[in-house]
């Protein structure tokens, strides 16, 4: 059997989303938790008042009377609960956990209100929006492999997506699209200590990449070495915001303030390396072949992974799985 | 290969529509503000101009919206003497930015003169450059901060009723205290806006705009001397964007100020513009209390949500006045210390800076209620707000400032309440974010029939403070978006003859030559230039008595050294105020304490005839 036909890869591939997951909330946990939510954007407005108003909360109960917190605050220190809560069901979460699976199915709805908001505070630039794809789709993704297989094309249409989103939302701010931010800047004349126009250079050159790359893994010729680089580049613009931002000299070597950011964008890192390996598999187009084998039409039906492999390697015959 | 060709197609689609229905450039839909530069006509193409006169020196720069290729970058300034323009000085503009600033050296400032700045032969902008107000009694300065321009905050109603006031009330001097924009992207296009909006006043009188947070482009600024800062909301300190866009921001914002005492740069090329501004016979010192402070992220223990939050009641102020943070920095206290002692043609003393020195709001407004201490107020680092308030008490300082989007009145405390300056921070154009003074106890030693929420307080860092007046906002801020988010502006009569200073703090859409019209409750206030370093526990020397006018007064303790005070005297007779207990050298002279008048003089002293012609 192939190594990379064996169950203990596909469990190596599992492994990638389910690693993706739980560090993606486990990051956003301590942000709520020890930090906040980025939440107040969306509270503190009068629509948001008139909705509560609907429910029977009133003016001092939604934002406090200044002595007593009030909705908007408790809700806020709430939050990280749930946060907590997805990131123990990413380790916890089996193939037939339904309830499990349809929490984190709403994990992902929390990452997409916070995206949202982020999304809202930046004046609504788009970018920052798209770019939360991959933290947004982790815990769907993870649900998927469980439910449909790691291999299955609807679990690798996402996670293509989940890296289409984010380097195309990356992308857009390094190339000029939007305003590009000023920690980009930072990080980059910081680790690399070079100056502002060689910096705006490097930019547009990586955000020139970034839209490389959601191209490119849309190639089967090239999807392999996009997906690895798109895994590296995830990786280095994860480890920027704590190697940029750490310090000695301060508390904690400032690891409270920037190991979070690095730690919730894991799947910025493990989603391409998912698919990376995934796609490890050799092309077998290229591989003499026995001729291809109908399927008898009183056969049982083929397992879904087995079915994916041969949608996409027609010339291939799956072992079957002891 | 369907599956990829779907994907494909619907990515490629994805991108393309995003990248162009989304661009920043398409804005204008309800509630965002449309922020672009106008393409105007060649005659048009200068937008406004800043300037000041400072020991007959004419600084001026003009902005410019962006030349088209191929037309001249050089920039005249004229100047009408006898009915006919005379060029006084050109220059090419700088970019990015397209400011032209202009220097003009030996300035007649006895006289105004009408001014025109020309590009090519189609544009001119004119105004006026003032004579200096010295035979003035009373100079009047406008005070403003915070000029969103977001719909939801009020912030697209017109500005034309500060201009009609500024107007009607001839303001001597305007000054911005930060914030005048917003965007943290597009510096230009906004200052841009700024002009426009605030150009027929600016363009007649000396203004001065300190570029605060937002202005180079992040929330809050702990400048740490030009760090680069990495950390979301920047408390890690530094800057945010990259230095050239900071540079470009002081650029358009402060190239006109009188020159840098102490013009060494900062980290990233970041230049510095601490300096004074001496006009009608006061002393401004223009202060960056953000540029050099110390940011508290990893530096001080967490106490709260955010960094640079403090919301635990009971946590220890003294935690968080750690050794080596820092406030103005030694470069400008140095700074300040030689403007205190300096009183050549200045009557009285006023310190211009973006924030003041104490958490002067109980509730902010973004859903984080009831915080007890803010790090980005100069009540922190606490040392530092010590000596920064014991340097300006020393020349008897008025401090004027904004950025706290809640107008109040404070007269601060370092060892004893009441023993340093007074402050007047003035309330935001339109209120980006409300804050409220709002303590849950009574406050000590209250004025007679004054509200409870007055008088002598620890501010979150266990500063001193007492509180005299505060324009919060409506508790549910709804319907009328600029006065009851509090919004409004601050004008500060400086009496030169009587050495009185007058606060006044006007909401929005008033006409403040109305004896009808209401500022603030708590405004106006009128106090003495002398309360500004006159301790409660404090005695009198015995009353001098010289042969001239308003001489020069220098008090140092002859324990020490150190100077109590330099301080112009109003008339010919003066009752130096001093802690009992101690001996002081005390000098004085008519424009510097350059004559011994005692060697051992004590509180209850004798009076004394003073002759120093």
């Amino acid at each position: 059997m192939p190594r990379w036909e064996k169950p203990d890869f596909d469990a190596a591939l599992l492994l990638c989303l389910r690693l993706g997951a739980f560090l993606c909330f486990a990051g956003w946990t301590w942000v709520h938790l020890y930090w906040e939510g980025p939440y107040g954007i969306l509270l503190w407005q009068e629509d948001t008042y008139r909705l509560a108003n609907k429910f029977g909360i009133y003016w001092e109960e939604f934002v406090g009377t200044g002595a007593e917190a009030g909705f908007v605050q408790k809700w806020l220190a709430h939050t990280g609960w749930l946060y907590l809560a997805c990131t123990v069901l990413t380790i916890t979460v089996r193939k037939k956990s339904w309830v499990q699976m349809a929490a984190l199915v709403g994990g992902g709805g929390l990452v997409t209100i916070l995206a949202y908001a982020k999304y809202v505070a930046s004046r609504r630039q788009l970018p920052m929006l798209i770019e939360h794809g991959g933290q947004v789709l982790i815990p769907v993704l993870l649900v998927m492999a469980l439910a449909l297989g790691v291999r299955h094309r609807l679990t690798v249409a996402t996670a293509i997506v989940a890296v289409i989103t984010t380097f195309a939302g990356h992308g857009s701010y390094a190339v000029g699209f939007w305003p590009i931010p000023g920690n980009f800047h930072a990080m980059t004349s910081m680790i690399l200590r070079v100056d502002y126009v060689t910096t705006k250079a490097i930019l547009h050159l990586v955000g020139v990449l970034d839209f490389v790359v959601c191209i490119g893994i849309l190639i089967p010729g090239l999807r392999r070495p996009v997906a690895l680089y798109a895994a590296a580049w995830g990786f280095l613009t994860a480890i920027a915001r704590p190697v940029a931002g750490m310090s000695l000299s301060l508390n904690y070597w400032g690891a409270d303030q920037f190991l979070q950011e690095a730690v919730f964008r894991a799947p910025h890192v493990l989603i391409p390396l998912y698919l990376f390996f995934l796609w490890s598999q050799p092309r077998q187009d290229v591989i003499p072949a026995p001729a291809p084998r109908p399927e008898p039409a009183d056969s049982a039906p083929l397992p879904p992974v087995a079915r994916t492999i041969l949608l996409t390697n027609p010339n291939s015959v799956p072992t079957p799985r002891s | 290969m369907n599956l990829w060709k779907s994907l494909t197609t619907g990515c490629a689609a994805l991108l393309i529509v995003s990248a162009s229905v989304a661009q920043p450039g398409n804005q204008g839909k309800k509630g965002r503000p449309i922020l672009t530069i106008p393409e105007v006509e060649k005659k048009d193409i200068i937008c406004f101009a800043l300037y000041t006169v400072h020991e007959k020196t004419l600084k001026l720069t003009a902005q410019l919206y962006p030349i088209p290729p191929g037309d001249t970058k050089t920039v005249r300034l004229e100047i009408q003497r006898d009915g006919k323009w005379v060029e006084a000085a050109r220059t090419t503009v700088i970019e990015p930015g397209w400011t032209a600033p202009f220097r003009v050296n030996h300035w007649d400032d006895s006289k105004a003169y009408k001014y025109r700045v020309a590009h090519g032969t189609a544009a001119t902008y004119e105004g006026i450059i003032r004579k200096n107000p010295i035979d003035k009694d009373e100079i009047i300065v406008a005070g403003f901060t915070g000029n969103s321009i977001q719909p939801a905050h009020g912030g697209d109603i017109s500005r034309h009723d500060i201009v009609d006031n500024i107007n009607k009330i001839d303001a001597d001097v305007l000054f911005f205290s930060g914030d005048q924009v917003y965007d943290h992207y597009k510096h230009y296009a906004a200052w841009l806006k700024f002009g426009r909006d605030f150009g027929p006043i600016i363009k007649d009188r000396p203004t001065l705009c300190l570029p605060d947070d937002h202005d180079v482009g992040q929330p809050n600024l702990w400048g740490e001397s030009g760090k680069v800062s990495t950390l979301s909301g920047a408390a890690d300190g530094g800057y945010v964007q990259p230095g050239p866009y900071v540079q470009e921001v002081e650029r358009a914002q402060t190239s006109h100020f009188p020159d840098p005492v102490d013009p060494h740069k900062i980290g990233q090329g970041i230049g510095v513009w601490f300096t004074n501004l001496n006009w009608g016979n006061i002393d401004f010192a223009i202060l960056e209390d953000r540029k050099f402070k110390t940011g508290p992220a990893g530096r001080v223990p967490k106490q709260g949500p955010r960094p640079d939050h403090i919301t635990d009641p009971n946590y220890d102020p003294a935690s968080v006045d750690i050794a080596g943070a820092i406030l103005m920095g030694k470069r400008q206290l140095k700074f300040i210390d030689d403007w205190a002692q300096d009183w050549r043609h200045a009557g009285m003393k006023v310190a211009l800076s973006q924030t003041i020195f104490c958490g002067g709001a109980h509730i902010h407004g973004s859903a984080n209620g009831r915080l007890h201490a803010d790090m980005d107020s100069n009540g922190w680092p606490q040392a530092g707000r010590n000596r920064a308030l014991a340097a300006l008490r020393k020349g008897f300082a008025f401090h004027y400032a904004g950025d706290q989007h809640l107008a109040t009145i404070f007269h601060h405390g370092i060892d004893e309440y009441r023993d340093a300056i007074w402050s007047f921070c003035v309330p935001s154009i339109a209120n980006l974010y409300l804050r409220w003074w709002d303590p849950l106890e009574a406050g000590g030693n209250r004025e007679p029939g004054s509200p409870t929420y007055t008088g002598d307080y620890r501010d979150g860092f266990n500063n001193k403070v007492t509180l005299y007046a505060a324009a919060n906002p409506e508790k549910q801020p709804v319907g009328n978006l600029l006065n009851t988010r509090a919004a409004g502006f601050g004008i500060v009569r400086f009496n030169t003859k009587t050495r009185a200073i007058t606060m006044e703090c006007w909401p929005r859409n008033v006409d403040i030559t109305n004896p009808a019209s209401r500022q603030y409750p708590g405004w106006p206030r009128t106090i003495s230039q002398f309360d500004n370093y006159n301790p409660p526990s404090w005695g009198r020397l015995g009353e001098l008595t010289f042969d001239v006018e308003n001489p020069v007064i220098q008090l140092i303790d002859t324990a020490t050294g150190e100077i109590l005070y330099t301080v112009r005297a109003r008339g010919k007779s003066f009752s130096p105020g001093a802690p009992p207990g101690k001996t002081f050298l005390v000098k004085a002279g008519k424009n510097a304490p350059d004559t011994l008048v005692s060697k051992a003089a004590k509180v209850g002293g004798q009076p004394q005839t003073v002759t120093l012609h």
